[in-house]
Parts: C-alpha cells; structure tokens; sequence
C-alpha cells in the first residue's frame, strides 16, 4: 500500500505543484516524451477548475472579459485546490476570494456580483420543502399568529449590494454592453430565491429587509411586529408586518410555520 | 467479506448520456432512444429542478447511474458520506445498475476533479478490490466499473491494463463498462493494438459500451467528448460487438453539446451497426 500511496502523492503533487519528482517513475510514450504526457494531466486540471467556474460565473464572465475572469479564475484555482468531491460545490469561495483578492477586490461590483450568481445557483438546486401556504396559515387562530415562527425557504439568500452589480448582471443576461460600474447611494436590500423551478431576485424595502432578516433568525410574527413599530407609524405595524408576510408566502419564500417552544 | 452478488443487467438497447441541454427536447418530444445514462453528482444535490427532471426521465426510460468522483482507487480514506449520498440517490432512481471509473480522482483531502491514472500492478489490484468490495457492501449491489483514457505509464506496472481489468472483475465481481473510445484512445498513446486490449477482456463480465469522439493532436490522443465518434472508433465497436454480444451502449458528450437531433445521428448509428453485425434475435429486449 505505501508504495501505492506514495505515488498517487507524488502524482497530484506533480498536477497541483508542478514538481516533476513522479517523472521518473513515467515512461515515455511511444510517439510523446513523458513530459508532454504529464502536461495533459497538468493542464487539464487548472482547464477544468476554470471552464467550472466559467459555467457558475456567465455574468461575471462578461463583466471581466474572457481574459480578465481567466486571469481571476487561475488565481482562484492557485490558491483554493478543490476539496470538494462534487464540482457543483467548486465555486463557492469564488466571491468572498474577489472580495478579498487584490486587484479584484477594489471593484467591489466582482465580488456582489459573484455573490449574487452563487445566490441564483444554490437557489436553483436547495432543498425542496414546503412552501408554506395562505391555507396553512388559515388553520392557525389569530390569536396565535403573534407565536408563530417561521422557516425560510432554503433557497432564499438575502444579499446587502453596495455597487450596480444587478445592473451589470441583467444587462449581462441580456447579452448587452455592461454599463460602467458604480456605488449605489444607499445599499440595496435584495432577496433571492427559487418560486417553483424558476430562480427569482427582488429588491426589499429597509424596512422589509429587517424584518424578513428578524424572522429567518427565529422571531415571533408577535417580536416582528414589535419589530415594525419601531421602524414607523406604530399603529399600522401589525398590518405591514402581515402584509409582509402575506407577499412572502405568495412568493414561495416561506417554507414552514411553527409556534414557538414556550419556554 | 463477500461481495453481494446481483443478476448480470439486461440488455437496454441503444441510449445516451442524459445532458441538461436535452430536458426539453427529451420530455416534449418522443425521441428514439431506449435509456438514458445519468451524471450521478449532477442529481446529488439537495433539490430543485436537476431532480424534478430526472424523476421525469425515470417515469419514461430505463436509468443507469454513472458517477465520476467514487475515486475507486484512492489510497485516501473511503468516504462513506459520499457512498451514503449516492446510495440515497440510487433508492429514488432505483437504477438499472451504478458505474463509475477505474481510476482515482485526488488524495489528502484534495479533488483534481479528472479521472487519474494507476500503475496496473499487484498493489493497486489489491487495493483497488479491497475498495470494491467496501462500496459494494455499502452500496447492496454490484459495482460496474469503466476503463478510462490514459496519457501515461508507469515503469513499475507489472500488467497490462487489461489483465488488470480482468482479474479485477473476476476477484471482485464487478461488471464492465467498455468505453470503446478509451481503448482506441489509450491504445494509440501507449502504443498497442486497441484489438489486443478488447479481446483480452473476458465475454462475459461487459454490461455497458460508451462511445465518445476525441481530439488527435498526432503523437497523442486527448478524450475530449466534444465532437461526434471517428471512423477507427467505430469499427472498433464492431469488433466490440462481434466479441461481448448485444451490449446496452450509450453515446457521451460533454462539451460542445449540439442539438439532440444532431446526436441522434450517432445513436442511430449505434443500432445500425449492432443490427448488422449481430443476429436480430440477440437484439431483443425485455419488454418491461
Ligand atoms: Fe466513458
């Protein structure tokens, strides 16, 4: 076994490395040195890992070029060997690697960018559960909404964007010219999730954003009332909040309702 | 430990490798194939539209599940999560049988995300039946393993690669799956005759043939699967045919994907040339 062991080291050691060490257990091909024949596996590591990346990241791809996002895939292939056995996972450090990377991540539209198409991927396969319905929520008495929590869809990501990357996605989706990157002047509040089979995004008010992160923690309908009354007009807060929630169960962004443990 | 021993899998026709490119065209239409070769990780995911289709599939065609990360060979520790997960997906597709490749895919923790190639020697055929045997008690079936494409060679090999395969099948009772494009491809970059290769694989213990095209770059061979079988390729199926019998066969594309009508083109031929080589009564099929 260690003679075994020890080899296939030496050989991902050579792909991962570039240290030829295993060389001298090669032989040479008959019509191709050995050199070459190792350089297949070589370059179809860092290909393969790249063109994964390619297919999770198309807008991002746009907005960088062909050259530009190999440049920042390789890097990203260098740094981060995959660890994951099912390439689907492969890219998920991709946006907080352009986030935190020099000289990506001084253009902070790659890193929300990225992170949004990593969103719309993991909806797109997450869990199936739920969703909660209306009729569901019928069966509860109303006086026992204000303990009810909730259970968010595992598709939903809630996403803070600083930059115009929604912009430059959509136009990329479009297959149009990117308009030039650009700081928003208040950070835009975004939900994303799958309704059915479709991936969906959607911009969410502050005070909506609160509330929906308040609720993904765990409170009660009773707490993101409370919530809302601090948010504005106190009086109307039970009545946002529901109308609130109501618009997330029509979206398919709750996936369950529960009353909470009394404790 | 024995290994659970299952029936040898029946004889499915003429399919191909299900690509998500093809959902629509597949499930709108009535296309002639007669069952479908799945991506296993492409469905090991926890939901969402990947297994909505595939149960669709499931409903209207036969299945076999093809993995491309079980690392058969891997000196690593087994990683029973991931034999958990495929197990799990294998119970919701119940397929006809699961295949993967006889080849390793990283060690230490890591994935080069590539079919890597082993030394045929008496450790790794050890090792490689040990692995076997954990996955076919993990799995309560029998295992189908691939011959996969390879671009070099190790000096300590004591075997060749089809000794190895068959031994490796008769120790550990594990089906074949004979891609005929891997067997012209490494024939070529190792300098062998592709008809040594095939007729020293034995009749019976061959379930699947996979046909791919790939890319000739003169002093080798690149399996590539982004362009349709070449002429060698084909007339190594016929010869592949006249050797194992009626094989259920499959044609693989993975990059450079063309319409399903542009691929039906090759499935066809792939009934064509069975029907010509073989006697129709071996053709038939079971009809459920
Ligand atoms: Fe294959």
């Amino acid at each position: 076994m260690r003679g075994f062991a020890a080899l296939q080291g030496a050989f991902q050691n050579a792909i991962l490395t570039g240290d030829d060490a295993v060389l001298a257990g090669l032989l040479d091909g008959p019509k191709e040195g050995r050199e070459a024949l190792l350089a297949v596996y070589r370059h179809a590591y860092s290909a393969r890992l790249v063109e994964i990346l390619a297919s999770d990241f198309p807008a991002l791809k746009a907005v960088l070029g062909d050259d530009g996002f190999e440049t920042a895939a390789r890097a990203y292939v260098s740094a981060h060997p995959s660890t994951h056995r099912n390439a689907r996972w492969y890219g998920r450090g991709f946006a907080d690697f352009l986030a935190r990377t020099e000289p990506w991540s001084d253009r902070a539209e790659f890193g929300e960018l990225a992170c949004f198409e990593t969103a719309l991927a993991d909806a797109f396969d997450a869990a199936d559960l739920g969703p909660l319905t209306l009729a569901d929520l019928a069966a509860v008495p109303p006086e026992h909404w204000g303990d009810l929590i909730f259970s968010v869809d595992p598709s939903a990501s809630r996403l803070d964007l600083a930059t115009n990357a929604i912009e430059l996605w959509s136009s990329a989706a479009e297959g149009a010219d990117p308009p030039l990157a650009a700081p928003l002047a208040a950070t835009e509040k975004l939900i994303v999730w799958r309704d059915g089979a479709t991936p969906m995004y959607r911009a969410m008010t502050d005070e909506e954003a609160m509330l929906w992160d308040e609720a993904a923690r765990g409170s009660t309908f009773g707490e993101l009332c409370v919530l809302a009354a601090t948010f504005a007009a106190p009086d109307e807060a039970a009545g946002r909040a529901a109308g609130y929630l109501a618009s997330w169960i029509g979206a398919g962004l709750l996936a369950q309702a529960r009353p909470a443990e009394v404790s | 430990m024995s290994a659970p021993t299952s029936a040898k899998p029946p004889f499915l026709g003429f399919g191909l490798g299900l690509r998500a490119e093809h959902y629509a065209d597949i499930l709108d239409g009535d296309p002639a194939i007669d069952w479908f070769e799945v991506i296993s990780e492409n469905y090991m995911v926890p939901g969402g539209q990947p297994l909505k289709m595939l149960d669709r599939i499931r409903e209207r065609w036969p299945v076999v599940m093809h993995g491309v990360s079980m690392s058969i060979a891997s000196t690593a520790e087994p990683d029973l999560d991931y034999l958990n997960g495929l197990k799990a997906l294998a119970d919701r597709v119940e397929p006809r049988w699961i295949s993967d490749h006889l080849c390793w895919t990283g060690v230490h923790g890591k994935n080069l995300h590539d079919l890597l190639p082993i030394p045929y020697t008496r450790e790794s055929l050890d090792h490689v039946c040990d692995r076997i045997d954990l996955v076919q008690n993990a799995l309560g079936r029998t295992l189908t393993l691939e011959n996969v494409s390879t671009y070099v060679r190790f000096a300590e090999a004591d075997m060749t690669e089809w000794e190895f395969i068959s031994e490796m099948s008769r120790r550990s009772g594990c089906w074949l799956l004979f891609d005929v494009n891997n067997v012209y491809v490494s024939s070529f970059n190792h300098g062998y005759d592709p008809l040594e290769f095939l007729n020293g694989i034995p009749q019976d213990r061959v379930v699947q043939f996979h046909m791919a095209g790939h890319e000739h770059l003169g002093t080798h061979i690149i399996d590539t699967h982004d362009r349709e079988v070449c002429a060698d390729v084909w007339e190594l199926y016929r010869h592949a045919l006249k050797r194992f019998g009626p094989v259920s066969t499959i044609i693989e594309r993975d990059a450079d994907i063309p319409p399903l009508a542009e691929i039906m083109v090759e499935v066809e031929e792939t009934r064509r040339i069975a029907a010509e080589v073989l006697p129709p009564e071996s053709l038939a099929r079971a009809a459920a």
